[in-house]
């Protein structure tokens, strides 16, 4: 058995997106709100995720997460133009810290079960995500459970390969290839997962 | 004590032996059956012998699981039945918890008769599923379920009220649709067969309240396990007993009522149901079960019971509210024992069977309920400081009610010798008690004899006089309880008929015998008495049951001296006289001189008792009423209230009755591990103003905090009238309940209401005060109506709120300075205060490096603390700091901007300088303020100060840092440790958890824990009823948030710190200059990073390789490594030490 890895996971962006809400009741000093096991290709992995919600105002705390984040979920809300602005400073202040163009990311429009509200056409992220070295995008509804678990394997799949890339000298092209084919997956893949509720852990 | 059942403990057949078909279950089936021993339990025997049998079983799987079946059939297998038997004897009509059914017809089961459990033939039986017993025999499956089911851990949970609401409910929705709610319901005067089963019932259902109660004691003390065990046992026993009742009540029901219901049905198909209502309110029986009789069928049983019971309700509010009329206005004090009893008295007239009382059982039950009514009223009279006049025909009727109880308690001792020794004891003490009590009144009454003759209420007289009260109930009951046991082991007895007929008109109150001349004669009183010149009062009542025959004479007179000597008044100003007149006389002269005296002192009393801040009060008042204080809900403090409902529901079929007769909504309540969780507003409001329990502190000030967040103002208000409109159907309840809902609306003007989004609701409550409230409670109403008056003209609470009213219990911990120890005194030497003044004459600049850490990180404090201390709980709600635009959350924005701008200083102040040396020093200046701050528990400047030399503009600067010391990295290192984000802040959530304050937490931790409970909890919750799904409020959200802000709040408390106000001055000045930069800030310093010390080119390979070979292990570690000092291999060191 191959030994567990454990990654931090950072959450930042206005619209808060609540990766537990299928806990019944929410308790922020018990591990299980922070910390998560997902399978990601056959491996186990920890994830410890640290969600910043709710403490967007004190900006200088941002440093602070971004230093302990390996990965990182960018979110906004779909209903809501100016959080998907916001999350270009996030991102720029990420590369500056991380002193890195291609930090693992992944770009994360919540609250998808407000289709009738939304207010950012999906090419638009989509089109933001792309300029962006190509970083994954997805549409979740935590409220719905929806795609939450797909986000988080896809960034730890980013970690992991970062990680072996890190030990095996670098690979500057690995993001170039078919990227589009990845994301038309992707995009479809969310399509059926907003019917069916994930199930998670 | 522990009862015999043996059987109960059998481990539940897992579900998969219980549906087991394979091949070798049925092969060594034969040989086994009915032999006793050796057998698994956990297979059932093969079918029950008997071609009979066999050609039935084909039926026996049952498509719907049953929980309870019925034998029709008696079913004795061969031999004799031994503990370890495994089949059921079963008799016919035994009734049998099911806990799984083999498919071969074979049940595992318990008999609810006996407790035993076994294997039992189901084509012996039927199922048992009657629609009155549905609620019971479910209620009877969920303690099943959490007493053998459960795990020990929560065993407190067991004990309390809530688990005993679902056999109540369950017997209470029996007796509902059975039409026999109340004892006068004509259904049970008819038949005596009835009456007798449901008197059973409910003695049955108060036994399981009592050990319920003493559970709860046992629980809560330090239980042993076979205590506990045994108790549960017993507990679980009397459940089955009460569900066995049940159905036999229903068996007979049916018998005597269903059947002639039926024939009535068929000879009279439909009569006009409306003239019951349109009946007049008069509790005339006889009519009244004429009338009825008539219009209900068996065959639509379900619609019939319900419009009867609706008949039902209506019948009994509209006689209530007759009585309410006639005793307007009442004594707020006493209004709930005296009501409950003329409720007994209005509804069981003078024409009432009353052989039955005439039973020892009986007399010593209503005897009991009487004098527990008088004391009642005493403790209410000592609350409210009402007229003298009261206290004395009180403290009589104390005597004359506990004579009547030791009357017949002396009875049972005469009839059984033998055993009663603990009894005599138990009379003695409670003589003791009554005698003390009567000692402590005579005392409050001494200052009469002073010239003036103006009469001084003495607080501490008062209190003892209480104590000796609560100390008679508890007497009292342990006396009854003595003497039920005797009664039990003895068997009941007929005392002589007590009762002279009702008294006559003109003496209305308490017509009690004389035994000894020196004896207060106790006579009338004066009519101006509040409350005790109705004639359905409770002195009828209690001259119903106060023995004055000359049988009962000679019962009184042997009574031992001691239990009527107390009852000397003559140290008062009444002595003894044989003229009842002119006692009387004299006594209401009396009364009315005190009465002044004491009005005008127990006004102020009050009005001092009303200032009292915060809810906890609120709330103890309430209970005080009828109570006494059981602030905390600490189970050591004898409370009167927890000995009153404890001895009475010990040993009351009244308050049993009484519990079943209350209209509620506690079916809309979510309970899980005793705590709510969810419920409608209307079950909430019950929860906030219930009258068996003083609601815990946490909840009334959850409601206060979040309401508006599920209900508008005005809905809480309309919802509060409601629930003062509808108690009046309970007349027992009625009085503590309508305290509890003014004192609700009390503490909401007072202390909670806000401005911006009740005075909506200002105009209702003003209305209600000045109708409903004014009816009932005239001095509330007044006092709401002042305070109305006072919210419309303040902004801000009326009376000055401790900003954390809920977190303050904990702040009692707090380190006690005395009030005049003198500040610490300003580090501050002349030459900064020169500094200071040249500074603010423009003609010196200073920088940090000019002052003290130590006072630095003092102003830094100070001014954070300031900010801190004025967060208000409303600005913590619904992520309103969050709001983009017009966010009331002022002071939780300026804590952010103040956070952001003292991380921008800290940067500012190092880019600034040139040199390497220069920038080392002040990193090393603000490690020391840092330290400082973790000092003063400064956990949010300690958090920004960190933040900003933790920055990569500042963390990249690797000249600065080689020659910072490394002491100073030490001790950067360890703060560091204490700030980590890591584990969502584990090291700082542990530092705070049992914190003393004075200390500033980090308030983001707050506001991220209050973003998750408020997105992360859905607001309503799904409740299931009998048609379908409720949404209800989801009330453990709003407690968890009210639980964070109170963790909050606990801290709110300002610095004993001096301040500089020219510091201050300068700091401010500081701060806002490094804002000036606004938004870029960040930017701009990070530019000026690179330009005092540029990139090096290596860089980006350095940086990347340690993150890259991060191992697994070393993981943990290298999320402190981000300083790029961090990197050389010395300060890893220490890093990993540190």
């Amino acid at each position: 058995m191959r030994p567990q890895r454990e990654y931090h996971i950072v959450v930042l962006g206005a619209a808060q997106f609540v990766q537990n809400v299928w806990i019944e009741s929410y308790d922020p000093t018990i591990e299980d709100s922070y910390r998560k096991q997902i399978e990601v290709d056959g491996r186990q992995c920890i994830l410890e995720i640290l969600d910043t919600a709710g403490t967007e105002q004190f900006t200088a705390m941002r440093e602070l997460y971004m230093k302990q984040g390996q990965g990182f979920l960018l979110v906004f809300s779909i209903t809501s133009m100016s959080s998907l602005n916001e999350l270009s400073e996030l991102r720029e202040q990420i590369t500056r810290i991380k002193d890195d163009e291609k930090v693992p990311l992944v770009i994360v429009g919540n609250k998808s079960d407000l289709e009738e509200d939304r207010a950012v056409p999906r090419a638009r992220a989509f089109g933001l995500s792309q300029s962006w070295g190509n970083a994954p995008y997805y549409e979740t509804s935590a409220r719905r459970r929806a795609n939450v678990n797909e986000v988080f394997v896809d960034l730890c799949r980013q970690i992991i390969r970062k990680d072996l890339q890190g030990s095996g000298g670098g690979d500057p092209s690995r993001k170039r290839e078919g990227p589009n084919r990845h994301d038309r997956k992707r995009e479809s893949r969310r399509q059926n997962s907003r019917r069916r509720p994930c199930v998670i852990l | 004590m522990k009862p015999h059942i043996p059987p109960l403990k059998i481990a539940k057949p897992t579900s998969n032996l219980s549906v087991s078909t394979s091949p070798d279950d049925t092969k060594y089936i034969p040989d086994r059956f009915y032999s006793a021993h050796g057998q698994s339990e956990i297979t059932p025997p093969l079918t029950p012998q008997g071609a009979r049998d066999i050609m039935e079983q084909t039926e026996a799987p049952r498509a719907v699981f049953h929980n309870y079946l019925r034998a029709f059939y008696p079913f004795h297998p061969a031999g004799d039945v031994s503990p370890s038997t495994v089949t059921l004897p079963l008799d016919q009509g035994d009734i049998i918890l099911v806990h799984s059914v083999h498919t071969n017809g074979w049940a595992d089961g318990t008999l609810l008769d006996s407790g035993n459990r076994g294997w039992l033939p189901t084509n012996y039986c039927e199922a048992y599923d009657q629609l009155p017993m549905r609620p019971l025999l479910k209620a009877l499956t969920d303690f099943w379920d959490i007493i053998r089911g459960g795990c020990g851990s929560s065993l407190k949970d067991f004990g309390n009220q809530d688990l005993m609401r679902g056999p109540i409910a369950g017997v209470r929705f029996l007796l509902e649709k059975s039409e026999c709610l109340t004892r006068e319901a004509p259904l049970v005067r008819k038949y005596d067969g009835l009456r007798r089963i449901r008197k059973a019932l409910l003695s049955d259902l108060s036994s399981l309240v009592k050990t319920a109660k003493r559970f709860q004691e046992v629980a809560n003390g330090t239980p042993e396990e076979d205590e506990v065990e045994g108790i549960l046992d017993e507990m679980l026993l009397k459940a089955f007993k009460i569900v066995t009742r049940g159905v036999r009540f229903l068996d007979v029901w049916n018998e005597e009522v269903g059947l002639s219901r039926t024939i009535v049905e068929l000879e009279q198909p439909m009569s006009d149901n409306q003239s019951l209502y349109d009946m007049p309110p008069t509790p005339a029986s006889e009519t009244f079960t004429l009338a009825e009789t008539a219009p209900y069928s068996d065959t639509t049983e379900r619609n019939d019971s319900r419009q009867m019971s609706r008949s039902r309700m209506d019948f009994s509010r509209a006689s209530m509210r007759t009585e309410m009329l006639d005793h307007q206005p009442r004594p707020v004090s006493v209004s709930t024992k005296r009501i409950s009893v003329s409720h007994r008295v209005s509804y069981s007239g003078p024409s009432a069977a009353i052989c039955a009382e005439n039973l020892a059982s009986e007399r010593l039950g209503t005897t009991y309920d009487a004098f527990l009514g008088v004391l009642g009223s005493f403790i209410g009279l000592h609350m409210q400081s009402r007229s003298s006049t009261e206290l004395v025909t009180t403290t009589q009727q104390a005597v004359q009610s506990c004579r009547s109880l030791l009357t017949v308690v002396e009875a049972v001792c005469e009839h059984d010798t033998q055993r009663s020794a603990f009894l005599e004891q138990a009379r003695e003490s409670m003589c003791e008690k009554l005698s003390e009590l009567v000692h402590a009144a005579r005392d409050v009454f001494r200052p009469a004899h002073l010239p003036d003759d103006d009469l001084v209420f003495m607080p501490d007289e008062g209190k003892r006089l209480v104590d000796a009260a609560t100390d008679c109930v508890r007497a009292a009951g342990n006396c009854l309880a003595k003497a039920r046991l005797v009664l039990e082991q003895i068997g009941d007895i007929e005392l002589e008929p007590s009762e002279n007929e009702a008294p006559s008109e003109d003496v209305p109150g308490l017509i009690t015998p004389q035994p000894q001349p020196e004896t207060i004669p106790n006579s009338t009183y004066s009519p101006s008495t509040p409350g005790l010149t109705d004639s359905t009062t409770p002195s009828s009542f209690h001259s119903h049951l106060t023995s004055h025959s000359p049988a009962n004479l000679s019962a009184l007179s042997s009574l031992p001296s001691s239990a009527i000597m107390p009852t000397h008044l003559e140290g008062t100003s009444f002595s003894s006289t044989d003229s009842a007149n002119r006692i009387s006389h004299t006594k209401s002269e009396m009364g009315e001189s005190f009465g002044r005296g004491v009005t005008s002192t127990g006004s102020s009393f009050t009005y001092n008792s009303h200032t009292r801040d915060s809810e906890m009060s609120g709330v103890s008042q309430t209970s005080t009423r009828a109570t006494s204080p059981d602030i905390g809900g600490s189970f050591q403090v004898p409370s009167l209230k927890e000995s009153v409902s404890h001895s009475t529901l010990a040993e009351e079929n009244e308050e049993t009755e009484a519990n079943i007769l209350e209209k509620t909504y506690a079916h809309e309540l979510i309970y899980k591990e005793g705590q709510v969780m969810g419920g409608s507003l209307r079950a909430l409001i019950e929860k906030l103003t219930a009258h068996q329990s003083t609601p815990d502190a946490m909840f009334v000030s959850t409601f206060y905090l979040t309401f508006r967040l599920f209900a508008t103002p005005v809905e809480f208000a309309e919802a509060l009238a409601e629930r003062f409109d509808y108690i009046g159907d309970t007349p027992h309840a009625a009085g503590p309940v309508r305290l509890r809902v003014y004192n609700v609306f009390k503490g909401w003007l007072e202390s909670h209401w806000r401005h911006d989004r009740d005075n909506s609701a200002l105009e209702f409550i003003v209305e209600f005060a000045k109708t409903r409230l004014a009816t009932d409670l005239p001095t509330a109403s007044k006092r709401i109506l002042d305070l109305a008056e006072k919210v419309s003209a303040v902004h801000g609470p009326v009376v000055p709120r401790l900003v954390s009213s809920m977190g303050k219990t904990n702040t009692a911990t707090a380190q006690y300075i005395h009030p005049d120890t003198p500040l610490p005194p300003a580090i501050l030497a002349k030459k900064e205060t020169n500094l200071l003044k040249q500074w603010k004459n423009g003609e010196a600049s200073i920088s940090i490096l000019d002052f003290d850490p130590m006072e630095l990180a003092r102003q830094l404090t100070i001014k954070e603390s300031r900010i801190f201390c004025s967060i208000l709980p409303e600005e913590l709600l619904d992520t309103e700091w969050t709001r983009k635009s017009g966010s009331l959350a002022v002071n939780v924005r300026a804590m952010s901007t103040l956070s952001t701008d003292l991380a921008h200083l800290v940067a500012d102040s190092i880019l600034c300088l040139e040199e390497p040396k220069k920038r080392a020093v002040t990193i090393k200046h603000w490690v020391k303020i840092a330290n400082k701050c973790l000092e003063l528990n400064n956990y949010d400047s300690l958090m920004a100060i960190i933040c900003s030399l933790n920055s990569s503009m500042i963390s990249r600067l690797k000249r600065t840092w080689d020659i910072v010391s490394q002491k100073t990295k030490v001790t950067l290192e360890h703060l560091r440790g204490i700030v980590d984000v890591s584990r969502n802040y584990a090291v700082l959530r542990q530092r705070l958890q049992n914190h003393v304050p004075p200390c500033l937490p980090f308030v983001g931790t707050y506001l991220t824990d209050l973003t998750f409970v408020d997105h992360g909890n859905q607001s309503l919750r799904n409740l299931p009823t009998d048609d379908g799904e409720m949404a209800v409020i989801n009330f453990d959200k709003h407690m968890k948030t009210a639980r964070i802000i109170s963790e909050l709040q606990r801290f709110q408390i300002p610095y004993r710190l001096t301040e500089v106000p020219e510091l201050q001055t300068w700091m401010q000045n500081e701060l806002v200059r490094v804002r000036s930069n606004g938004e870029t800030t960040a930017q701009v310093f990070y530019r000026r990073s690179l330009v005092l010390e540029p990139r090096e080119p290596s860089r980006t390979a350095t940086n990347m390789q340690p993150e890259a070979n991060t191992s697994i292990l070393d993981n943990a570690k290298d999320k402190f490594d981000f300083l790029s000092w961090s990197n050389n291999s010395k300060a890893k060191s220490v890093a990993t030490n540190g």
